[in-house]
């Protein structure tokens, strides 16, 4: 709760204006009743109608004062939450942007999407909430408390004696709610997932005709989660008679030991219908203040799950910032493996183990192997996606771990074995690899990527929008793309892993001879053959080890592994 | 008055032209949108009426005995303390007692039960929305980007239900506590009642004021929540991308800026329904001002005594606050309705059309494709596919083959009918597709999608989604033939092994073979694959192809695969060119013929000896 209001505190002075805004209008209704005395005693008492219209008119200006601060504080508190908001989606949405990919696996995306609306929202309207009506209520109870100390302290004392029972009671409800209404959160979090699992799945589900399988796996999460929240309200609506029944039962006590005391004539009457009306009051505020704890414990839920967010430790993202010591231009796009071996962090197997090979710089280098062999982890150790469990990477010369991050990644183009777009235009999509890029060089790299053809054969060229994820593009239209925008970025290092696969054979060819041109060192995860032959060596790994390494004609003779895919390519007679 | 226009520097977003649209919009059919909403809403509540009526019944009793406690105060304040007398007083303190029991259990229990009705409705809401996804076309999902349609499911849902939990009874006992102060006023001074009601018609008019102005903000507003839980969903999802390119500060620009749109909208819905609570307490001091000035002269020429005065003003303040209350509710009502009005709008979209004339129908499995023409979109300029003719008999194995965007795959989603074709016809052993049961169409179809997609749970159940009733042993029957069985067995906890949504722990080929795997264990009739086993290396895929060849025996099955090994023993080809079918037959005819096949075939094939 603390680290989430830290936040207010750049607008800590609009937020004193709201409050010193609803307090003027606490105020104006506080000297209501004693203005309401002087007409009845100076007015119409004294039979004199100036003073009735003097006092009227003076309410009247009070209630216009009291309006026109009720305004502007609708203004400077709703400033005040929605910057608050803004603030803190911003603040959860960059500490996201830092993590690494094994962060990731803590919170799943769905979560993650919940925390940045739905929590936010939760601990935006309680502060927009506090800053109007809700610290009235209090203010009230308190008020009134003091009032009757002042007026019979015998007898008010029968009003706090409540009180210790009640402060134990509602933080034993605060603490319930907050437990509680977590769990709702956390369900909507399942809820979330479901959903998106689905629309990812779409096809998948109506292909096998699972519409009613996935409804009832809907179902239960959406029932668990009504459950939980009916389980945290309900909970929470033993608050309200409990505090009733203790503060009328207090009222109860002034009324029969306040008899006594008028019979006995220890206290006058005015003392006790005076007591008796602030007790009432302090109930006729309770119903706000069990609002409060139910409105406080949820925020409170809410902040503790984007705090969890907001302490996750960046482990390698923000670590190593660039230590001096530029690549020398001999070594441009140079990679070497020393004894990499790798586990995923929380797994105990060992994907790759005591890998080691070298790229000279601007060779080309394809990596073979069979499904599940390591291939594909091995690439995304390189921008270190994932830090090496034992052994060293260095690019150019220098340790990846000693690179700024930045740095690393600006130098490598990488094509994911799935293509992923974003929801744009293609252009956009494109200038991902450089945003600065400028129109020729992005139509240079959409040639090379052999995709700019079909782009000009959309109706809207460049300017078409991508679907959700790509939807409305071809599988081989996708790979293209993503080659195309890691080509734009011209870095030193270009990994394409399996991109190819969707493409047919005669525009991968074409591909290949466009990126022949290239200068940058490459690694190619392939499964073909024809395509490892074009590299300058060829890497075969085979459950997470190096088996062989060598040109195509060395492997052909030494590799039994290699010759038994080579025999699986063989044209079929 | 620069404050009031841009504030803190918020452009506003609502021009006064704007706002002379809702209120055009609200004579028409707008009006009928609201009242629609709300009984819609109504009629989700369904068989929790007779409940709802119970919880009705115990707010009247809540604000009788609310009204009753300081009624039966102000009697022992009369009769026992002004005389200091104890006799009696005891029983009517037990009065007193009984009165608070019983508004404590009814005020509980109306909250208790309106609770569960209140989520046994969203629940409702939830899972029906969710039921008519199944329903929708394909295409409805295409045009949509996934964390928005999640904003409404959760976001916007979230809206509505916070309040049906609190407004429904709010909204009932204010009315109640209205009519019964109204009563007592006009008992009192009927003359002072009018005055104080001077201040309904300001009341309405500034009410409708506000709302012009709230309504469309919180629309806009559920609406940049939506778009910013679109963008932050896929970029999450892509994650891997953004920090490839690193791209994080470009991402975070982007956030920023939906995030500020969500601010603004948030700014000025809060700032304007604000108001309402404001003009309420005004509206109150107002009638308060009322009361104690115009009665304090009424009072001097005796109209009126001072005692109603007194009175009056607590009566006109309790007749204020259930306004106040309404007025307060109808704000989160009002945001409500927005949320409510975006979920049912899914409901409204259409589902995918059926046929009244459709049946069931067993196939036998030929396939065939008459003067097909389709388009993603009315829009699209130029058809995707253009005149497709063939027929495919009972259990042939047909390859698709072609360069990419050449419209195959989009061949096999009108086979499996996710879309309907624009023109000509699609026929099942002569049948037209329109007059099969898509139930039973689909059922009789498995299909291995060009990215493998595999749910969050154990490999076991990706597997047996393919066939719910599948047995364990079936289950790893099927792993076994797809060449899958091997890696399973060397997951941490082998068929029992939980899949993350980023599946890191395995490898997209073996994704791929998990996929296969769900296909033979659905055991169909007409088979769909759709480069099924690209990413899968060669070796493994020859082993499996076995397997492949096995199950498409007796099915009619669709392949479409780059690699043009894994189609060699294909009965027929079809090959595609720029949406149309270019070449069609066997593959010794094809090559015999030196067509666009035979080019393709020979640029792809390895020679060991070259």
């Amino acid at each position: 709760m603390k680290v989430i209001f830290s936040y207010v505190k750049p607008y800590k002075w609009t937020a004193v204006i709201a409050l010193c805004l609803m307090l003027m209008e606490l105020f104006v209704e506080l000297i209501q009743p004693l203005i309401m005395a002087k007409i009845i005693d100076d007015g119409v008492r004294a039979q004199n109608q100036q003073m009735i219209i003097q006092w009227g008119a003076v309410l009247l200006i009070l209630s216009f004062i009291a309006f026109l601060a009720g305004v502007i504080n609708s203004y400077f508190s709703s400033h005040t939450a929605q910057s608050f908001a803004f603030d803190l989606r911003n603040a959860l949405f960059e500490k996201i942007q830092s993590f690494t990919l094994a962060n990731y696996q803590k919170f799943s995306t769905a979560s993650l999407i919940t925390r940045l609306t739905n929590d936010v929202t939760q601990v935006q309207t309680v502060l927009f909430m506090s800053l109007r009506i809700m610290l009235r209520a209090p203010l009230a109870v308190v008020g009134s408390v003091v009032m009757a100390f002042v007026v019979n302290a015998k007898l008010a004392l029968f009003l706090v004696i409540g009180a210790p029972i009640i402060f134990v009671f509602l933080i034993f409800m605060v603490a319930k709610g907050v437990s509680y209404f977590g769990k709702v959160q956390k369900r909507v979090d399942r809820l979330n997932r479901v959903l998106q699992e689905n629309l990812q799945a779409m096809r998948l589900v109506k292909a096998y005709l699972r519409g009613k399988y996935e409804a009832s796996r809907f179902e239960q999460v959406a029932s668990h989660l009504k459950v939980d929240t009916v389980k945290a309200l309900r909970t929470m609506e033993y608050i309200m008679p409990v505090l009733l029944f203790v503060m009328n039962m207090s009222l109860l006590a002034v009324l029969w030991f306040g008899t006594k005391q008028v019979a006995t004539g220890t206290a006058p009457l005015g003392d006790i219908v005076a007591i008796v009306n602030y007790a009432m009051r302090i109930t006729g505020s309770f119903s706000m203040f069990a609002f409060i704890i139910i409105f406080y414990a949820r925020a409170k839920a809410s902040a503790e799950r984007m705090t969890e967010v907001l302490a996750v430790d960046n482990e390698v993202e923000s670590a190593s910032s660039s230590i001096v010591g530029a690549s020398s231009d001999m070594k441009l796009g140079e990679l070497v493996f020393h004894n990499v071996s790798f586990q995923y962090p929380g797994t105990d197997a060992t994907v790759l183990s005591n890998v080691s090979f070298q790229v000279k710089s601007g060779e080309k280098l394809a990596i073979m192997g069979a499904t599940g062999a390591g291939k594909s982890t091995l690439l995304q150790l390189i921008p270190r996606f994932y830090d090496v469990t034992e052994g060293q990477i260095y690019v150019e010369g220098k340790d990846v771990q000693q690179w700024d991050l930045q740095e690393l990644r600006d130098i490598i183009g990488y094509v994911p074995q799935q293509s992923l777009l974003f929801t744009g235009s293609i252009a956009d999509n494109v200038r991902w690899g450089d945003t600065k890029a400028e129109m020729d060089e992005v139509l240079n790299a959409t040639m090379q990527a052999q995709i700019h053809a079909s782009v000009e054969d959309f109706p809207s060229g460049y300017d078409t929008r991508v679907g959700q994820k790509g939807v409305n593009l071809s599988g081989g239209q996708k790979q293209r793309l993503s080659i195309a925008r890691a080509l734009l970025r011209k870095g030193h290092i270009l990994m394409l892993d399996d991109s190819t696969s969707a493409l047919d054979v005669k525009t991968e060819q074409a591909l290949w001879d466009a990126l022949s041109e290239e200068s940058a060192t490459m690694l190619v995860v392939t499964q073909k053959i024809r395509t490892a032959k074009g590299a300058d060596h060829i890497l075969l790994i085979d459950e997470g080890k190096v088996v062989a390494y060598g040109s195509h004609e060395d492997l052909v003779q030494t590799s039994e592994l290699y010759q038994k895919i080579a025999i699986s390519q063989q044209e079929v007679k | 008055m620069g404050f009031f226009q841009k504030p803190f520097g918020y452009e506003p977003i609502l021009s006064k032209e704007d706002v002379k649209q809702v209120v055009k919009k609200k004579k028409g059919p707008r009006a009928a949108d609201w009242k629609s909403t709300l009984w819609r809403l109504w009629k989700i509540v369904d068989e929790q009426r007779m409940l709802l009526v119970i919880v009705l019944l115990l707010v009247m009793v809540s604000s009788i005995m609310a009204l009753l406690g300081p009624y039966v105060i102000g009697k022992i304040i009369d009769l026992y303390v002004m005389h200091g007398e104890l006799s009696g007083l005891g029983s009517k303190i037990t009065l007193l007692i009984g009165i608070y029991v019983l508004l404590a259990i009814s005020l509980f229990l109306q909250n208790y039960w309106m609770i569960g009705i209140a989520q046994q409705t969203i629940y409702r809401l939830r899972t029906s929305v969710f039921t008519h996804f199944q329903k929708l076309p394909i295409s409805f999902f295409d045009r949509r980007q996934h964390g928005e349609l999640m904003s409404r499911m959760t976001n916007d849902i979230e809206a509505v239900s916070s309040t049906l939990n609190s407004s429904f009874i709010q909204v009932f006992s204010s009315v109640l506590t209205l009519g019964g102060t109204l009563i007592i006023m006009l008992s009192l001074s009927p003359l002072l009642t009018i005055l104080t009601m001077t201040i309904i018609p300001i009341m309405f008019w500034a009410m409708r004021w506000i709302t012009r102005r709230t309504a469309p903000l919180f629309k806009e507003q559920q609406s940049a929540m939506g778009a910013l839980n679109g963008m932050v969903e896929e970029t999450i999802s892509g994650q891997r991308i953004v920090k490839a390119f690193s791209q994080e500060e470009r991402v975070k620009a982007e956030f920023r800026d939906k995030s500020l749109r969500l601010k603004r909208t948030g700014f000025w819905a809060q700032t304007y329904s604000g108001y309402i609570p404001k003009v309420m307490n005004f509206l109150n001091n107002m009638s308060f001002t009322i009361v104690a000035g115009i009665g304090g002269v009424l009072a001097l020429y005796g109209h009126v005594s001072i005692g109603v005065i007194v009175i009056f003003t607590e009566y006109a303040r309790q007749f204020t606050r259930p306004l106040n209350d309404l007025a307060n509710q109808f704000n989160t009502v009002l945001s409500a309705i927005a949320g409510a009005e975006r979920v049912f709008s899914l409901l409204d979209e259409q589902s995918e059309m059926e046929m009244s004339t459709a049946k069931n129908h067993t196939l036998v499995g030929q396939v065939t494709f008459k003067h097909v023409f389709f388009k993603y979109d009315v829009a699209q300029e130029s058809y995707t596919l253009k005149d497709i003719n063939f027929t495919v008999e009972p259990g042939q194995t047909v390859a698709l083959v072609g360069a990419t965007g050449a419209g195959k795959t989009t061949i096999l989603q009108l086979i499996a009918r996710f879309y309907e074709v624009t023109k000509g016809e699609v026929l099942f052993d002569g049948i037209n597709v329109q007059q099969i049961e898509r139930q039973a169409l689909r059922c009789q179809m498995a299909f291995v999608l060009q990215d493998p997609f595999l749910f969050e749970t154990t490999v076991r159940e990706n597997i047996r989604y393919g066939r719910l009733d599948a047995s364990d042993e079936e289950v790893i029957e099927a792993a076994q033939l797809a060449n899958a069985h091997e890696f399973i067995m060397k997951l941490k906890d082998g068929y029992d092994t939980v899949l993350k949504a980023d599946g890191r722990e395995i490898s997209q080929g073996q994704k791929q073979l998990l996929s296969i795997a769900r296909a033979l264990i659905a055991n169909p009739k007409i088979l769909l694959l759709d480069e099924a086993t690209s990413s899968i290396d060669t070796v493994t895929e020859l082993a499996i192809q076995e397997a492949l060849d096995r199950l498409m025996q007796g099915r009619t099955s669709f392949v479409i695969a780059h690699r043009l090994n894994t189609v060699h023993n294909a009965d027929v080809i079809l090959v595609m060119q720029k949406g149309e079918l270019v070449e069609a037959g066997l593959q010794q005819e094809l090559i015999e013929s030196g067509g666009i096949y035979a080019q393709m075939l020979s640029a792809s094939t390895y020679h060991l000896e070259e």
